[in-house]
């Protein structure tokens, strides 16, 4: 093998007090795809959004062809020809591809000769693009051969693919496949941020594995000799601690039931298939699977915010048609969304204020109902604060003002003061420190003692420390539901996210 | 190294600092338009302020601009609460002037005061609100832009406005002058003393103060906040988006029809030329001069009331253009946003370079 185009060594950086990438060594080859896989969370991201300059590092150093070299922008990393191609593309939609192109690479060729480098790039590496269509006409598969051609006409050298193909259909992932394998063979260097092991397995030379912002595996090892198996239990993980006391609790009545439930995704992401699954009152039911497999229209779905295509669903003894479903208020649900700033939470609101998101019916008063009870609240936001511990002064202060773990810990109480037969808890403790996940962790357990818990997550010790049954997703289908009793579920579970069934 | 970084908590007197700097910018700018002119700013800012403030009388016409003021930035403020941008108040304001002054002229004409005034009152509101409700059905229901069908409306309302006091509702014994006939005596509002200061200026207030309570002590004034602050968490808690903006808008026009109501019972008397003066437009400035506080609109429509005044001072005395005063106002506003953009970021030292996240 030839020197290694870039080096990374010690590389570390850190958000707040959470290690984003902690330590990374990696180096990079020139005619080689290097996939860099991992969970969601795991760094992968962060490491090459630093070597792409659209972060500084906090330790460690950045070596191309041997010589130190810090990008404190993007445009300075591209000047250097490293180039990554977004997940979000960077196009403006009402503008033509050639326009598009001449607003970052104009200066190089002018206007003018902006439509014959076009032409020519997109020859020379076979991505058929027709530089005067707008990019709104475009598909999304066109749209990231427009932003891979900008980076070529750019010089890069190295090319970083953040989860190429989650916007793709699949003749359009072959397509990308031809290109970057003909990207290779011109001795281009390719990073391919994934975690979906068919594209390590096909086209990959190199593997790193990143897990919790450290490098599992930090020396390239050759892709064809490992198999899906050996690659799954890599990426998951094997260090499952239970560290739990679970204390038995006695089921109760179905509390939620979905027969056949289908539908996607509100925002057109991934959708969900023939779901079936239930929950009964004093377990934690859990769905695991790796982000973008249709779990967020799922939950969005259950929990009455967007309607789903078909099925029925059976809430608290009463049926309900999907469409029933979507009409009859999801008062009686209580739900902790993954997205805890934006819709959890209004950061500029009080704790206080924030307590009537959900349990604005709680807060009616005086003139038929039609004010709002302000020191019921303010109590209700106080005693949170005391029950969970949350650290800050007031719940005057604003919500934007806690940190993730407290904020979190608001948004359960809330949710939890619903005294709702269904409990929701989607990724609760992503993002949180050691002693918020135990704490909010300790509340589902004993949320179970009153309801039935259905938590969605992508963290596999969650899952294994929590659940009593477990069914774990895998492209909008329920693979297989797993007892939690079940002897060798560590390893079943982390195969089954990985679309493996044995 | 020293970078310009987003803050990421609010200042704390962030309303305030933008205020300031407004006040200060417009100042600045308005001492470089004096010089340029050729007339020493201190004179000239001498002779506004003795315009505004050298009497009763002038102090009480800063008053009477900003009654209709108060009204307009109540209702610019009450949709921008929720996001929603009413430029409209012009149009609602017209559509509250020709529903007050028919009510008046020829739908009660024979009533008593007591009960003709309340009449009035609900129809011009009435008016308001009908002309908002366009904008807000097209918003809510095709998603149409708020902004440009409330623009857009305003130049239909003056139009049939003037159509009808051309046209159909001219005072036949006007001598040709376009106008309707003078509303009826019992429709006309009380006015304070000698000053043309009308019972529209203590009503101005009563809605700054309900405002300020429907914002914050009903659930529906909590909504408001919620969907204006967050979309994605009104969606999450269930909120009824579309209602609101019906609701909301509907409010806002009511507030920028009784400025229509003030300005045709409380100082022309009829419906004519000069209704259409752009308090509505102003009402945006207000609005945001008062950081979309209802408590702060009265405050800010009197600063800009005493800010037209003086203008016209200026004419009277020095000789200059009173179009000085709309400068003075476009300042006022960019000052408003320069300050408010300067709140929201903070200058950082650090040794390492780094985009936040």
């Amino acid at each position: 093998m030839s020197d290694p185009v870039i080096s990374l060594r010690g590389l570390s950086k850190r958000f707040g007090p959470v290690w984003a990438n902690r330590e990374v060594d990696l180096d990079l080859f020139p005619g080689r795809v290097h996939a860099l896989l991992g969970e969601n969370g795991a760094g992968k991201s962060t490491l090459m959004s630093i070597l792409a300059g659209r972060y500084g590092a906090d330790k460690g150093t950045v070596m191309m062809h041997g010589q130190e070299v810090t990008f404190s922008s993007p445009a300075k990393a591209l000047d250097h020809g490293i180039g990554m191609v977004y997940q979000r593309f960077m196009l403006i939609e009402s503008m033509s591809v050639a326009d598009n192109l001449a607003l970052t690479v104009g200066k190089k060729y002018g206007r003018r000769g902006v439509d014959y480098e076009i032409r020519q790039t997109a020859e020379q590496y076979g991505l058929s693009v027709d530089p005067e269509k707008r990019i709104f006409e475009l598909s999304m598969g066109e749209r990231q051969r427009v932003e891979i051609i900008k980076l070529l006409m750019l010089d890069a050298e190295v090319l970083i693919f953040d989860e190429p193909t989650s916007v793709l259909t699949p003749p359009e992932v072959d397509a990308l496949f031809v290109i970057i394998d003909r990207l290779r063979g011109e001795g281009k260097t390719i990073v391919l941020i994934t975690h979906k092991l068919e594209e390590v397995l096909k086209l990959a030379d190199d593997i790193s594995i990143m897990r919790k912002g450290r490098l599992i595996i930090s020396e390239p090892i050759d892709a064809r000799q490992m198999s899906r198996q050996q690659l799954a239990r890599l990426m998951v993980g094997r260090d499952v601690v239970l560290r739990v006391d679970k204390k038995e609790v006695a089921l109760g009545e179905t509390v939620l039931a979905l027969d056949g439930f289908s539908g996607d995704s509100p925002s057109g992401g991934p959708s969900f298939n023939e779901v079936t699954f239930e929950i009964r009152k004093g377990e934690i039911f859990s769905i695991i699977g790796v982000a973008g497999n249709g779990q967020t229209g799922l939950v969005s779905a259950i929990a009455g915010l967007s309607r789903a295509g078909a099925g029925t669903i059976t809430f608290d003894g009463t049926s309900y048609t999907a469409r029933e479903w979507a009409m009859a208020s999801a008062a009686e649900i209580a739900y902790v969304p993954e997205d805890r700033y934006q819709s959890g939470s209004i950061g500029s609101m009080s704790i206080a204020e924030n307590f009537g998101l959900t349990r604005l019916q709680a807060y009616r008063s005086g003139l038929a109902g039609l004010l709002l009870d302000r020191q019921k609240m303010a109590a209700d936001g106080r005693r949170a604060i005391g029950e969970h511990n949350i650290k800050v002064e007031s719940s005057e202060a604003s919500a934007g003002s806690l940190s993730g773990g407290n904020l979190q810990k608001v948004i359960l109480a809330r949710e939890l003061t619903r005294k709702a037969k269904l409990f929701i808890a989607e990724q609760p403790t992503q993002g949180l420190d050691i002693s918020a996940t135990e704490d909010i962790w300790q509340a589902l357990l004993e949320c179970r003692e009153k309801a039935g818990v259905l938590l969605v997550t992508g963290d596999l010790k969650e899952v294994l420390s929590l659940s009593d049954r477990i069914g774990v997703i895998f492209n909008g289908r329920i693979l297989e539901i797993i007892d939690a009793h079940d002897g060798d579920r560590v390893d079943r579970v982390g195969l089954l996210m990985a679309g493996v069934r044995s | 190294m020293i970078r310009v970084a987003k803050r990421k908590q609010p200042l704390r007197y962030q309303g305030a600092v933008a205020t300031f700097s407004a006040v200060a910018i417009a100042l600045v700018v308005g001492c470089v338009i004096f010089a340029a002119l050729g007339v020493n700013p201190l004179t000239a800012y001498t002779a506004m302020g003795k315009g505004v403030l050298s009497s009763v009388d002038a102090f009480s016409e800063v008053l009477v601009k900003a009654t209709p003021l108060i009204f307009t930035g109540l209702a610019v403020a009450t949709a921008a609460t929720m996001m929603l941008w009413n430029i409209g108040a012009e149009g609602q304001l017209v559509w509250g002037g020709i529903f007050a002054a028919g009510t008046a002229l020829f739908l009660f004409p024979g009533l008593d005061g007591w009960l003709l005034i309340p009449l009035v009152l609900a129809a011009s509101a009435l008016g308001g609100m009908v002309w908002s409700l366009v904008p807000a059905l097209l918003r809510a229901k095709l998603r149409v832009n708020e902004i440009l069908t409330t623009l857009l409306l305003n130049y239909v309302a003056i139009i049939y406005m003037e159509h009808l006091f051309y046209g159909p509702w001219r005072d036949p014994a006007g001598y040709g002058f376009p106008g309707t006939a003078q509303i009826p005596e019992a429709a006309q509002l009380v006015r304070f003393g000698g000053t043309r200061i009308s019972i529209g200026f203590p009503l101005a207030l009563l809605c700054a103060v309900f405002l300020y309570y429907l914002l914050k002590k009903s659930i529906w004034g909590y909504q408001v906040q919620v969907i204006g602050k967050e979309q994605r968490a009104a969606h999450y808690a269930g909120f009824n988006v579309t209602g609101k903006i019906l609701t909301v808008m509907a409010l806002s026009g009511a507030f920028a029809g009784l400025a229509g109501m003030t300005e045709v019972c409380g100082i022309h008397y009829r419906l004519q030329t000069g209704l259409a003066v752009g308090y509505g437009y102003d009402g945006i400035i207000v609005a945001w001069l008062a950081g979309l506080n209802p408590l702060a609109v009265p405050f800010a429509a009197i600063l800009l009331g005493a800010l037209f005044v003086g203008g016209e001072q200026l004419q009277s005395v020095l000789g200059l253009p009173s179009s000085i005063s709309l400068i003075l106002e476009g300042a006022l506003l960019f000052g408003l946003f320069a300050g408010q953009t300067l709140a929201r970021y903070t200058l950082t030292f650090s040794s390492r370079s780094e985009v936040p996240s």
